[in-house]
């Protein structure tokens, strides 16, 4: 047996780099969070598992013709898996409580505040205008919304931001309560909210999806992809008459979609290219940016309470944000602490499906701003 | 400067739109719920062009208790379940080959044995 053969059997022991045995145990460190914590393991295990597999020495996973490449170029570099995701949630979102109460839409519109103010922030650190607005995108904490975007805009920045939008999704009870009590009194907190259940017709529950894509395609074109495949889950649910699709819509085409797309993420988790000061910084901006999203939704709260003579909770403009459901059930909790009969969750609710429909505008609106995501 | 002057400008576009077009939404949203309206229970009309005998028979619910009447459904759907379990074994009430509510015997196979077609088994 000649040197070389030993050289080439020993190839894969000799080509460990410090960059992949460090990749390798942020993987771990993502296992635990998602097996452990429970922390979004459905995509968190996925994105671990192939950045583990993307870090081995001289892995085939992702050499020109491997599972992971393939994955990647056709389901990320041509934004199919984050749509197939769109509908899935579209099929499993009700928005009923949005349309018992339309003025809640406001708040979503409140909760994008946070894109922007990273953008600036993101600017500053001297981050290009693409790389800023991709960053920027996890104040739409919308994790599809965010690969939609950055995938766009900058690729090479997708593996850092959509571990930071994912992983911060998941933080949403932690990070949001503080803010919110920062920002309220006592007495704000306290504000009951009669919530009266108004019946929807099933012709409103259908025109609702059909009118919001009409009205979003035609007056921001870069956002009907994500509004498109969005309300078309939703008006297959509420049509009652495929009901066979809807469910195959947010089962199993959802959770195929869901191990290819955490995969392909995963994969671009190379230490060369993931482990740099950027990375760091983009996991910043990240939770300012939730950070800023929940101040902008309380505040933009307390200002609809001044208005209204004081009937509006401001903990309510907490759920502006994306995070469907959780942020709703945070705002429910953080209000109970204070009054144990308040029930504000109907309410928050709306306002949390309204940030869904705002965070696909607002990336579409991005997109738009930067001249991106056309034909 | 100028990247700080872009990104105000992003800011301002950015959030005025978002602003914009939801409130817009809003607006449609309103107007969508300003026609939702329930459809009458019975037009007039078409009580009116209904078989006679239906249209004087009162209401077989009426002057009952709504407690009343669910449970007396609960009792009728038991009834007939009872039922469909007894006459299983002489009324196809499922798709063939089905053991839901088929006797103990043709449950466990018993009554396979009375088949005289399958003669090379016995």
């Amino acid at each position: 047996m000649g040197g070389d053969t030993i050289g080439l059997l020993l190839q894969g022991v000799t080509s460990i780099t410090p960059q992949s045995v460090v990749m390798i145990a942020v993987a771990g460190v993502l296992l635990y969070l998602g097996i452990a914590k429970d922390y979004e393991p459905l995509l968190l295990v996925p994105i671990a598992s192939g950045c583990i597999l993307a870090n081995l020495p001289l892995s085939p996973l992702i050499a020109e013709d491997g599972m992971l490449r393939v994955l990647y170029d056709m389901g990320i570099r041509n934004e199919l898996f984050p749509l197939l995701i769109f509908i899935g949630i579209g099929a499993l979102t009700d928005f009923g409580p949005l349309l018992e109460n339309p003025k809640m839409v406001l708040l979503g519109a409140a909760g994008q505040f946070g894109i922007f103010l990273t953008l600036l922030l993101a600017l500053a650190i001297g981050f290009t205008r693409p790389e800023a607005a991709s960053i920027g995108i996890i104040g739409a904490i919308d994790g599809p919304t965010s690969i939609y975007v950055s995938g766009i805009l900058a690729p090479h920045l997708l593996g850092p931001i959509t571990v930071a939008a994912y992983s911060y999704m998941s933080l949403v009870p932690i990070i949001m309560p503080p803010i919110m009590r920062a920002l309220t009194t006592e007495k704000e907190r306290k504000i009951r909210m009669p919530y009266s259940q108004r019946k929807i017709s099933r012709r409103t529950r259908i025109l609702f999806p059909i009118v919001v894509t009409i009205v979003v395609g035609t007056l921001v074109p870069f956002a009907t992809p994500l509004i498109g495949m969005l309300m078309l889950g939703n008006l297959m649910k509420e049509s009652g008459v495929v009901e066979r699709l809807t469910k195959a819509s947010s089962n199993e085409i959802a959770n195929t979609v869901t191990l290819f797309l955490g995969l392909a993420i995963g994969s671009t988790m190379v230490g060369t290219e993931f482990l740099k000061l950027s990375t760091l910084a983009i996991l910043v901006l990240g939770i300012v940016a939730f950070g800023v999203d929940t101040a902008a939704g309380v505040l933009f709260a307390k200002l609809m309470n001044v208005l209204s003579g004081g009937r509006v909770n401001p903990l309510i403009g907490a759920a502006g944000i994306s995070a469907f459901p959780m942020a709703a059930r945070v705002v429910q909790r953080v209000a109970q602490e204070d009054d144990f009969e308040n029930f504000l969750l109907m309410h928050a609710m709306g306002a949390n499906a309204a940030g869904q429909i705002a965070s696909v505008v607002a990336g579409g609106v991005l997109l738009a701003l930067m001249g991106a995501g056309g034909h | 400067m100028s990247e700080l002057q872009w990104g105000l400008t992003m800011t301002a576009a950015g959030m005025g739109l978002v602003f914009g077009l939801l409130a817009l939404l809003w607006g449609l949203l309103t107007l969508v719920l300003r026609f939702d309206r329930e459809p009458p229970e019975a037009p007039p009309a078409e009580a009116a062009t209904a078989p006679a005998a239906d249209a004087a028979a009162p209401a077989p619910t009426e002057g009952i208790a709504p407690e009343l009447v669910a449970a007396i459904t609960v009792a009728t759907l038991a009834h007939v379940a009872a039922g469909r379990r007894v006459a299983a074994p002489l009324m196809r009430s499922y798709w063939p080959g089905s053991q839901l509510f088929a006797s103990r015997w043709v449950a466990i196979g018993r009554g396979r044995q009375n088949t005289t077609w399958r003669g090379g088994d016995r």
